[in-house]
């Protein structure tokens, strides 16, 4: 692609292609694109990859460990040679160029204010920090500093200064032993070409205080099953299941599913599809920490619709998790903290029911992550009602967007569980890889970096059946 | 006696319900949110979504032996929570509509609520027999006064008044025993003690005169309920008035401004007027959930009062500033106007719900005694 050359600046650099967000999707995209020989560019908007699976304890229904899934595949990815990451980055603009199908777009690094070539991950700054913030790993359930490595498992695994609490001190500076820190660092943007787009954006949980009645941050033991997946994880805050009223052990446990899903009243009005699924997974976990306790689930439907996911159900409801038919509307707290829900059993006589638990956990639904519609500048990527990436045909070609050699993966086209992401992510891939080859072959000229020779998959066969 | 309900289904009960109402409870899915929120719902009395499961399985018997939906004060509250946005309170309040037009034994309620064309012929009937009957049977007129009770003889209207009150009693009433049927006679189960009757007896009187549960709904509960008591006041006095009274009040003398009857003829007007502001405005402004959808005798129920109001007061201003013709006009008006309403509101229309709401919680109360949940036996799994 002689011309894009010449037409770019010098600094340009060039991919195959780029991949948006590095959850488990964009991960799993990047990886298939890597192992196929494809230069891949994977732009993460957080100082860390691994998304929101990384967080969670154990996944449904197989009760396999969340982080131990995501870990191999961050490591992967950090270490893939075909694979440049660029964490705490933001794509600002994307231009599709008609004449070779290809991309030019623009990304900008945030300032870390941290060397990361000098930073070793060792966790000094964050000792001397002063200042202490709610932790967005763990959902405001432990503390942060305004110097801090996300996790103990980040990917990659330096420290990120937070300028905006930041009391510029300088205790961070005097302590660090690689001399990391750079108060003086400002964004820099960067160009590059690529071949194809694969979107891996995600989704974002379902803001619940919006819900009123459910009173979810003025109630302290109304908590998100986001804190609860937490809660019942590996690396969990207190090691224990404990309400944050408190620091009681809770022995009579709700779910409020739907929580933030098919709500005219609150605009969402789909299904999120993993709430039923989740739920249950921490009714089983919580059973596991919490022998005696009660849970019960206020639910409309139990959707278990995949693999394994009815005996699940089944298996849940055997080990003594109580299943009642309605959805909770409204909720009241005591004076000892405790929560009365009300709710109609719609199965049983009905009527208005009451309950009281002493926690009560909103299974929140999901949300599309908005932002990225607006970075294409020259065409138009189009959205669902709900905001959601638009496929172009849901059953025959899925991850196709509204843009010619724009894909898209996992949750950023609506809800879906970590297999189904997965199994998207490597569709995108492929049909990334059949979209540049395509473009390469009819203009005779590379895009980005030319493929190895060693390259596994016998790929020109299957372009020329295409152009038939 | 009393039998077992037949499960029959009706498959177009919702359809039917639906043209007395606007709402989309075909959307509901069942969740229970609704009679969680309801400030009037509990234990015993369930609603409105078992009355809304009743419509879509099309149980037509199931409905008509509820008094649920005259429990109902319709503040909107579910409305305004339903997570599918089916609006409930509407699907209540087409609810009472139909159960209007099954109460009533002779068909012309249904007539009424099912075509305007109907509403109008009826109204229009009842205007011209009452204008020829006024134009018939009036007395001399005299000009130089004004004399209503010898334009309009005074036995003739006291013998008009008790006789319209006596037929339309007839019709309400056993409309009212329909209703007793439907809900409490027909309902199997244990056989209800004499003494249940008499010791129950007192809700009656108490929620005619207070509307008490009215008070309860949540949101602006009291400015709902002091508007609907002073429309009803005002016209319990005015009915007080108009029977029991008529003799003092509608006469050829002419008392002082300030004395009592007089006092209680503005006290009553005002209190209507005023009553019928809140609705008329609601409805013309669509304000509140209750005022998004009227049916047309809503507006027909409401206009109709309202002008049997002012052209009452035009009478007396008339009278009192020696107008003896505009009087006399007037009054041939308001007497035609209050025909049509009391003829058709009272026993076939929307009137009628002063009935089945003082009643509903007396028979719920009897329904209960029977022993039989009504919605017994619908437990899945």
């Amino acid at each position: 692609m002689v011309e894009a050359v010449t037409v770019a600046p010098k600094t340009a650099e060039h991919y195959d292609v780029l991949v948006v967000g590095a959850g488990i999707a964009g991960m799993e995209a990047s990886l298939t694109l890597g192992d196929m020989g494809m230069k891949v560019l994977l732009v993460e908007k957080s100082p860390t990859i691994g998304g929101r699976l990384l967080l969670l304890s154990k996944v449904f229904p197989t009760l396999d460990c969340a982080s131990c899934i995501s870990g191999t595949k961050t490591s992967g990815t950090s270490h893939h040679p075909n694979v440049t990451m660029m964490t705490y980055s933001e794509v600002s603009e994307i231009r599709r160029n008609d004449k070779d199908g290809s991309f030019s777009l623009r990304y900008v690094e945030k300032p870390r204010y941290i060397d990361t070539a000098l930073c070793t991950g060792c966790g000094e700054c964050e000792k001397a920090c002063p200042i202490i913030l709610p932790k967005e790993t763990e959902y405001g359930l432990r503390g942060r500093k305004a110097i801090y490595i996300p996790f103990d498992t980040a990917v990659p695994k330096k420290a990120v200064l937070d300028l905006d609490n930041c009391i510029f001190c300088g205790a961070c500076e005097r302590v660090c032993p690689a001399d990391s820190i750079d108060f003086l660092q400002a964004p820099r943007e960067h160009e590059a070409e690529v071949g194809a787009v694969i979107l891996a954006t995600g989704f974002e949980p379902f803001p619940i205080e919006k819900k009123e009645s459910y009173h979810y941050g003025q109630f302290p033991n109304v908590v998100t099953s986001l804190q609860m997946d937490r809660l019942t994880g590996p690396t969990r805050p207190f090691n224990s299941i404990l309400r944050p009223s408190d620091g009681k052990e809770p022995s009579n446990i709700a779910y409020a599913l739907c929580a933030g899903s098919r709500d005219k009243t609150v605009g969402n009005l789909r299904c999120s599809q993993v709430c039923c699924m989740y739920s249950m997974k921490q009714a089983q976990l919580i059973l596991g920490t919490l022998p005696a306790a009660d849970v019960t689930l206020y639910y409309m439907d139990i959707r278990a619709y995949g693999k394994g996911f009815e005996e699940f159900y089944q298996q849940t409801k055997a080990m003594g998790v109580k299943f009642v038919r309605g959805r909770v509307a409204q909720v009241e707290e005591e004076k000892n903290g405790d929560l009365t829900v009300y709710h109609e059993d719609t199965e049983g006589p009905g009527g208005k029911g009451k309950s009281t638990h002493d926690l009560l956990v909103l299974s929140v639904g999901l949300l599309p992550m908005r932002g990225i519609e607006k970075v294409f500048k020259n065409a138009t990527l189009e959205l669902d009602e709900m905001g959601w990436v638009k496929l172009r045909d849901e059953t025959r070609s899925p991850s196709e967007t509204s843009i010619d050699g724009v894909f898209s993966a996992g949750t950023a086209s609506g809800p879906k569980d970590v297999p189904d992401s997965i199994a998207e992510a490597a569709s995108a891939a492929a049909q990334a890889v059949g979209y540049v080859l395509s473009w390469r072959e009819k203009t005779g000229a590379a895009v980005g970096i030319p493929l190895p020779k060693s390259m596994p998959v016998p790929m020109p066969q299957a372009v020329e059946v295409a152009a038939k | 006696m009393a039998t077992e309900t037949p499960h029959v289904s009706n498959p177009h009960l919702l359809r039917d319900i639906q043209k007395l109402g606007a709402f989309d409870v075909s959307a509901c899915f069942s969740c229970g949110t609704c009679t969680s929120v309801c400030p009037l719902s509990d234990g015993t009395t369930v609603f409105p979504r078992k009355i809304i499961t009743y419509a879509q399985l099309g149980l037509e018997e199931k409905i008509l032996a509820s008094p649920e939906p005259w429990l109902c004060y319709y503040c909107g509250e579910c409305t305004d929570n339903c997570p599918r946005g089916a609006d409930p309170a509407g699907f209540m309040m087409a609810t009472r509509r139909w159960l209007t037009t099954k109460y009533d034994v002779t068909g012309i309620s249904k007539r009424l609520y099912g075509s305007k064309l109907a509403e109008w012929i009826g109204i229009g009937l009842l205007v011209l027999l009452a204008g020829l009957l006024a134009f018939w049977y009036h007395g001399p007129i005299v000009t130089s006064t004004v004399a209503l009770s010898t334009f309009a003889p005074i036995q003739l209207v006291e013998l008009a008044d008790w006789v319209v009150l006596g037929v339309l009693s007839v019709f309400l009433l056993v409309n009212v025993f329909r209703m007793y049927y439907y809900t409490v006679l027909r309902i199997p189960g244990k056989r209800i003690p004499f003494s249940a009757y008499v010791k129950n007896v007192l809700i009656l009187p108490i929620t005619f005169f207070t509307q008490y549960k009215f008070a309860s709904c949540k949101k602006d509960p009291k400015k709902h309920w002091f508007s609907h008591l002073s429309r009803y006041l005002g016209y319990a006095m005015l009915f007080v008035l108009a029977v029991f009274l008529l003799s003092e009040w509608q006469t050829d003398t002419y008392y002082p401004l300030w004395s009592p009857i007089m006092l209680l003829q503005y006290a009553a007007a005002g209190l209507l007027i005023y009553g019928l502001s809140g609705p008329l405005y609601g409805r013309l402004k669509k304000t509140e959930n209750q005022y998004k959808y009227s049916h047309s005798t809503d507006w027909m129920f409401l206009l109709l009062l309202l002008a049997t109001a002012l052209t009452g007061v035009a009478v007396v201003t008339f009278k009192y500033t020696y107008l003896p013709w505009a009087a006399y006009i007037t009054y041939a008006f308001h007497l035609m106007l209050v025909t049509a309403l009391l003829v058709l509101e009272v026993p076939f229309a929307k009137w009628s719900h002063m009935a089945y709401r003082t009643f509903a919680p007396y028979f719920a109360k009897l329904q209960a005694l029977r022993g039989t949940p009504l919605a017994g036996g619908s437990k899945s799994g």
